[in-house]
């Protein structure tokens, strides 16, 4: 008898083919069906014998309800039928006969006199051949292996008749828990366990609610033989179509945890299905990421290894959890044991693999998987060995697409970990001048390596592998500036800007290729990202409504395609936008819809934004305190190993020195400054450097040393012109205003004509601070220009004022806000309307307490719940 | 206070309160030990001394650190033991029933056994009627292994578990269960995996009828570490000796373990058993001398012993006797063809002899007679690296490994398959491994190093750590200084190299090694003394680099020559230092 995984036969199967001889009936019997209800057998019996969304095969009991559910009325029959066939086996020769019958609904080539009415299955059908490899299996079968059988079948049926009296059984069973309950407390695991797996059932059961709408993710062969048949049996199918979509239903669970004692009676499913089953809940951890439940999990991984051992893939499985769920020893371990196990046997078995040294070709996929998990546990230097060798040995093996696999991770590797990494590998010690050189020399090294990644892929015309490359090549675009690779000399051209085509080109030519593809889930995951990336791009670039329609259209188009992760980072971004454009009130609410949506999932993109939002706010209220202990709990959440997170490191410190700034302690906030501006250089992210130094120059300005502030200014314009940030070069002109402004009333003019030349961008696609400080510096710059009369146009000055409060306002900016009063205050006592002028200063007056009292304040909302979550 | 009478005593009691609950491999244990305890002089009687090898000229050769026969089985450091009185059966007539059923039992007939006491309440029946179950159980479970599946494959399950559990807690909760219940819930439970209980009901176990060494060797498959084994609230009984040498073993605290045994001789000098574990001591710190003369003295009392037996062979086959190895293969396999022990033996011949194939063959033979049988897949994965088939050797190591992650042999394995195949980074993993479990062995700590080096990785510092510990560790076969030497001098620090070659140099000098490296370290140290102006002792080296023939005794003159040079003392004729 074959293995437990293989195809063997079971009670489960045995009963399969007694309704597919009900299915195909002697010709001199009554035609107990209409053809409709025929049909609908047959698509029924084809659907259970390729299902996949369970690792077990159903029950006795279970069988009978879904046969109720289908065929109705005939239901009854069917039932009554099959039990009364199965239970009348009570000696070996029995299954011997009955299994001779099943012979005889094949129509063989032999069988020449076929009855016209009679239905015959064709032996090369689907089901025809499941029927061959029954008989086959059960000829196949020693004395004992039918003396099992007899037992097996004797035991399924006796399930679903004490099913049938489920509260006699469930009396037996509870005496039973009754004295293992002692057990079970002097063993506390087991009683935390059940609690998580409580728990995960309502994540679980969350899910399944949530993915009912969407129904991309199915296994297409299933939904696709079944879509007639949902009409009529619908119950049943959305059943089955649900534990396909959500991949883990309760039910799942609770076959995993149950039978700890009557496993003689579980059976799995055959090894097609299991592995069907396998590669739907890998692509589940991956999209759920770290909310799919672990333990409830873990049990079926291990029954399924007890039950077939020479299954390897659970190993896999058990891997791909313990990465999502950042177990760092586990995830080693099974990831070595998987591949130890697989080399000899059938690891990757149904990926279709070449036939040519299957065992030895698995090993540098070993190495890939490896690698991207250091990559994923942030050890970038074991990270780049391990693909180093993994480079050598899929070239020693010739196995070119696992190369240029392996190569396009390098380049992920190496952009995200930035020169720092690299460069220790390189046995430089870390200096700052040793850090130009490598850097630049490591971006070359990066470009080169994108480019022989991207002509590798596309020589193997692998799609997917040549479309995210092309995503990569856009990333690398958009962060660095062109740099000619080997020509130096007074000839080179030295134009040392981003190209934003080039960006541009590649995000289509990604897009078209994949488009090109039919629309699987995983090209439709490299689609979606796309989006991202485009929009991610525009945020740089400064186009905000770009950015938006981008992340509309990943909202709208892929979110169920796409990982949760991204899903959230889409959310995340539309939200921010909100903020920026629309305040906070609006954005909070919007947050709340999200923090629901994503309960679990994703926690650290909605946290990250909830953080920013809540950092954001009390800065503009004044509340430092609050503010500072924000940004403290944000800078928590990076990673503590150097080099990993960078991006949120940079975010906290900047939030810290802004915080500083806010609180008028200038000098610590421009050591703040100076490190990220260290830790930029030292990582190469020039983007963030330009932001660094305009946070600089802000620092001196407000420290009332413009002069120094200006070449910090002037450093960032640069910066921003080179990598065309144009929303932040506009940002840097504004300040750059301020600046000249505060050099005295004379550079009023110069300050008027650079807030002018910046408008078009501020207006465009500013956020509300942006627009209102650009108007409140319009008026400044009025209002101490000597040539300027304010009797004679008043207009200008109190426009730009109203306009700049009223977003000040918007976004509770009270300091901002009470300075525009102010300025508008004195505008109208010069022009003689006290009315007016006492209601500007009414409104500064309110401004100026509650920036004295910004507890108040939150004491008002704490009907509010995203803050009250905060504080405890 | 114990004395031998006392053991004696209580050791022939128990013997017979076991075979009645036909407890068979707990008796047999403690009949070993009732003659291998040492007798009287006073008693002598020539029947009494059958088994016993007074006259032994190894005994006098290894009792070195003699624990004096004459000392009374005192404990150590002055910890009394607790007597506990011996059992009292409930009735001093058997019943008739439990007569039947135990003959039945006794012809292996175990379910006619469970049914013949049926509804027998006294507890030796009681307990009677669930080992037979649990036995009969055992016996369906592994012919279903056979008859589902192949070789490691599913695992089914003793079916009559959950019957057996529910009786015994019954009867536990009730207060009415006694020390052989207990145990055998104890293995109940832990064929569930209800671990923490198990050890707990084996404790109360052997904690009121000590004499049944199968709870306690139950108890100590239950503790997989050091802080579990302390956590044991043990009664002291001489009993619990055996059980700590045991578990100390087990746990690699060898010494620690060699020192129970040693001390347990002291009463038990003639068990078979005790040498045997001292045996398996020492192999594990390999003293294979000492272990074949144990050996040896153990076949020629008990010769058709098969336990423990594939130990030896190991020690034949490490010491490369053919004859011998194949003269136990030969005894074994009279004995009983169909133990794992002895297939493993003969495997290790053919292994020996080079015919791989058929050692494979006799391994997994072995492997189908017990599949968790560590030994055997670790030596097969060995037998597939001879046999160049690395993923199959990957696949049979990877096994042992997951039946025990303590064995740094498989681990170590796993490392060498991966470094033939040219994957040595991924390798570093697996000899981490091994390195961890075996800190103070050399080759592990080599093997590693020469990982470290090879083209692919160049790490030469980490190599150099290696060697390090490796040259600290004792390494016999002198790789690590040689190679420490080497590398300083590959990366320019000639003084370190010099260090590392003196030292080698004295250790061929006493261990009165000649080979090429002594060539090279000494053309080394002159040319490296010569440099640094230490010229007296340049002029050493090359005098003795002058008893070499061919281009070495070329170089010496040069180097000679450039010291005069250096030194510019009169010329002198080099030829004079010619012997």
């Amino acid at each position: 008898m074959a293995a437990a995984g293989a195809f063997g036969v079971t009670p489960h199967k045995v009963a399969v083919c007694v309704l597919l001889q009900m299915y195909s009936p002697p010709a001199q019997a009554e035609p107990l069906f209409s053809v409709s209800q025929h049909n609908h057998l047959g698509l029924y019996l084809l659907a259970i014998t390729k299902s996949h969304g369970d690792f077990l095969e159903p029950k006795l009991a279970d069988l009978l309800t879904q046969l109720k559910d289908i065929s109705g009325s005939l239901g009854d029959w069917l039932i009554e039928h099959l039990t009364s066939r199965l239970s009348s086996l009570s000696s070996p020769d029995d299954l011997a006969v009955l299994f001779s019958e099943f012979r005889g609904i094949l129509g063989g080539t032999e069988s020449a006199v076929i009855e016209d009415n009679q239905v015959v299955l064709d032996p090369n059908s689907y089901l025809g051949m499941f029927v061959r490899r029954c008989v086959l299996a059960f000829n196949l079968l020693s004395f004992e292996g039918v003396c099992h059988l007899l037992t097996n079948i004797g035991n399924y049926c006796k399930e679903a008749l004490s099913s049938c009296l489920p509260y006699q059984l469930h009396g037996l069973d509870d005496s039973v828990n009754d004295l293992e309950t002692p057990s079970a407390y002097e063993n506390m695991d087991l009683e935390n366990f059940v609690f998580q797996k409580v728990t995960e059932e309502i994540v679980a059961n969350k899910q399944a609610s949530q993915r009912n709408s969407f129904h991309l993710h199915t296994s297409k062969a299933l939904s696709g033989l079944v879509e007639d048949v949902e009409i009529v049996a619908g119950s049943l199918y959305n059943r089955a179509g649900n534990s396909g979509e959500t991949c883990f239903s309760s039910d799942t669970i609770a076959s995993g945890t149950r039978g700890a004692d009557t496993s003689g009676n579980m059976f799995l499913r055959t090894t097609s299905q299991l592995q069907g089953f396998f590669m739907e809940q890998a692509d589940a951890i991956e999209k759920h990421g770290c909310s799919f439940p672990l333990n409830g999990f873990e049990v079926i991984l291990n029954r399924i290894k007890n039950l077939a051992p020479e299954l390897h893939r659970v190993h896999f499985l058990h891997y791909l959890t313990c990465l999502y769920h950042d177990d760092y020893f586990g995830a080693l371990e099974n990831l070595r044991r998987f591949f130890d196990y697989s080399v000899g046997i059938g690891g990757f078995d149904i990926t279709p693999v070449p036939s040519r040294s299957k065992g030895f070709e698995r090993y540098e996929t070993g190495l890939l998987c490896l690698g991207m998990l250091q990559f994923h546990f942030g050890h970038p230097k074991q990270a780049l060995e391990v693909l180093t060798e993994a480079v050598r040995v899929s070239q020693q093996q010739s196995n070119d697409s696992c190369l240029a696999y392996t190569l396009a991770t390098i380049c992920t590797l190496s952009s995200e970990m930035g020169s720092s990494s690299t460069s220790g590998l390189l046995g430089t010690s870390y200096s700052h001048t040793a850090t130009i050189g490598t850097s630049l020399y490591f971006k070359q090294q990066l470009f080169v390596l994108l480019r022989e990644a991207l002509k590798r892929a596309e020589s193997l015309s692998l799609k997917r592998l040549i479309a995210s490359n092309h995503l990569a090549m856009a990333k690398f675009d958009l962060m660095n500036v062109q740099r000619p690779l080997l020509s130096f000399g007074p000839k080179a051209s030295i134009k040392l800007r981003t190209c934003p085509i080039t960006v541009c080109k590649e995000l289509r030519s990604c897009l078209h290729l994949v488009s090109e593809y039919a629309s699987e889930s995983p090209t439709m995951t490299i689609e979606g990202s796309s989006y991202l990336v485009r929009a991610t791009a525009w945020e740089i670039y400064g186009s905000a409504t770009l950015a938006r329609v981008n992340s509309l259209v990943f909202a709208t188009c892929y979110l169920d395609a796409s990982s949760l992760s991204d899903a959230a980072l889409v959310h995340a971004k539309l939200i921010q936008h909100l903020a920026t454009f629309q305040g906070y009130r609006d954005a909070f609410s919007a947050l709340k819809v999200a923090e629901e949506k994503f309960l679990s999932i994703s926690r650290p993109v909605i946290l990250l934004l909830k953080l920013q939002l809540l950092h954001e706010r009390a800065l503009h209220r004044g509340n430092l305190k609050l503010a500072l202990q924000l940004c403290n709990e944000l800078g928590v959440l990076a990673s503590p190993f150097n080099g990993v997170d960078n991006q949120l490191k940079i975010e906290a410190s900047m939030r810290h020195a802004r915080t500083l700034l806010a609180a008028k302690q200038y000098r610590q906030a421009s050591e703040v400054a100076q490190s990220i501006f260290c830790l930029c250089y030292q990582f190469n992210m020039q983007v963030e450097n330009a932001s660094v130094l305009l946070l600089l120059a802000e620092i001196h300005k407000k420290s009332g040393n413009a002069v120094l502030g200006l070449p910090y200014a002037l450093a960032s314009l640069s910066f921003c012109q080179s990598f065309n940030l144009d929303l932040l070069e506009a940002s840097a002109k504004v300040t750059l205003a301020e600046l000249w402004l505060s050099l005295g009333t004379n550079h009023a003019k110069r300050a008027l004509t650079l807030l002018h030349g910046a408008f078009p961008m501020v207006l465009g696609h500013g956020g509300l601070e942006l627009r209102a400080r650009a108007r409140l510096i319009e008026a400044q710059c009025y209002l101490c220009d000597p040539s300027y009369s304010v009797v004679e146009e008043s207009e200008i000055v109190l426009d730009a004022l109203k306009q700049a409060s009223d977003e000040f306002e918007f976004l509770e900016y009270h300091e901002m806000a009470a300075e525009a009063f102010y300025l508008m205050a004195l505008v109208y006592d010069k022009l003689g309307q006290p009315d007016e002028r006492e209601e500007a200063s009414d409104s500064f007056k309110k401004h100026i307490l509650a920036l004295e009292n910004p507890h108040e304040e939150e004491e008002k909302e704490d009907d509010e719940p995203v803050l009250a979550m905060l504080v405890e | 206070m114990s004395s031998k009478e006392n053991c004696r005593n209580e050791l022939r009691t128990a013997i017979r309160q076991l075979s009645d609950r036909c407890l068979h491999p707990a008796a047999k244990w403690a009949a070993e030990q009732l003659v291998g305890i040492e007798q009287d002089p006073a008693k002598f009687t020539p029947a009494n001394t059958r088994f016993q090898r007074g006259s032994s000229s190894i005994r006098r050769r290894f009792r070195t650190n003699e624990i004096a026969s004459a000392t009374p089985l005192t404990p150590i450091a002055g910890v009394s033991y607790v007597s506990t009185p011996v059992m009292e059966e409930d009735e001093a007539v058997d019943n008739d029933f439990y007569l039947l059923g135990k003959t039945y039992f006794d012809c292996r007939e175990y379910r006619r056994a469970a049914h013949a006491l049926r509804d027998q309440t006294a507890k030796k029946s009681v307990f009677l009627r669930n080992y037979a179950l649990f036995l009969a159980g055992e016996k369906r479970k592994e012919e279903e292994s056979i008859e589902l599946t192949g070789l490691g494959n599913s695992e089914s399950t003793n079916c009559e578990l959950v019957t057996i559990e529910i009786e015994l807690s019954t009867l536990r909760k009730n207060g009415t269960i006694d020390p052989f219940g207990l145990y055998l819930y104890g293995i109940v439970l832990k064929e569930k995996g209800n671990q923490n209980l198990a050890r707990m009901v084996l404790v109360e176990s052997v904690n009121c009828y000590p004499w049944n060494w199968s709870a306690w060797s139950e108890l100590q498959a239950l503790c997989s570490t050091p802080e579990i084994l302390s956590s044991l609230s043990l009664s002291n009984h001489w009993m619990k000796d055996f059980f700590l040498a045991s578990a100390y073993q087990e746990l690699k605290m060898h010494n620690e373990s060699l020192a129970k045994y040693e001390y347990l001789q002291g009463t038990f000098s003639f068990s078979n058993y005790v040498q045997a574990q001292i045996a398996q001591v020492q192999y594990s710190l390999r003293e294979f001398e000492q272990v074949e003369v144990i050996f040896e003295e153990l076949l020629r009392n008990d010769p058709y012993r098969v336990e423990d037996m594939d130990m030896y062979s190991n020690v034949l086959y490490a010491k490369e006797c053919f004859s011998a190895l194949s003269y136990l293969a030969h005894r074994v396999f009279m004995t009983d063809k169909y133990r794992p022990e002895s297939c493993c033996i003969i495997a290790n011949y053919y292994s020996l002899k080079g015919q791989h194939e058929k050692a494979v063959t006799y391994f997994k033979r072995a492997l189908k007679l017990n599949k968790n049988y560590l030994t055997a897949w670790t030596l097969m994965g060995h037998e597939y690296v001879e046999m160049k088939n690395t993923p199959a050797a990957v696949d049979a190591y990877r096994r042992a490994v997951d039946i025990n992650p303590r064995d740094y042999r498989a681990w170590y394995g796993l490392g060498q398959a991966y470094e033939v195949m040219g994957m040595p980074f991924y390798a570093l993993h697996y000899f981490k491994k091994s390195v961890f479990l075996q800190a103070n062995d050399a080759r592990l700590w080599i093997a590693m190093a020469q990982c470290y080096e090879t083209d692919q990785l160049q790490m030469l510092e980490e190599a150099i750590k290696c060697y390090k510990r490796a040259a600290s560790c004792g390494d016999k076969e002198a790789i690590a200084l040689q190679q420490l030497a080497k590398l300083h001098r590959e990366l320019g620090r000639f003084e370190e190299a010099a260090f590392y070659y003196k030292k080698d140099l004295e250790r061929m000098e006493a261990e009165e090694r000649e080979a090429q490296n002594m060539v090279e370290a000494l053309s080394f140290l002159a040319e490296h003394c010569r440099e640094m102006k230490r010229y007296e002792e340049a002029e050493v080296y090359c005098a003795r680099l002058m008893d070499y023939g061919g281009p070495e005794k070329e170089t010496a003159k040069n180097i000679l020559r450039g010291i005069r040079g250096d030194t510019s003392l009169p010329s002198m004729d080099v030829d004079h230092f010619r012997p």
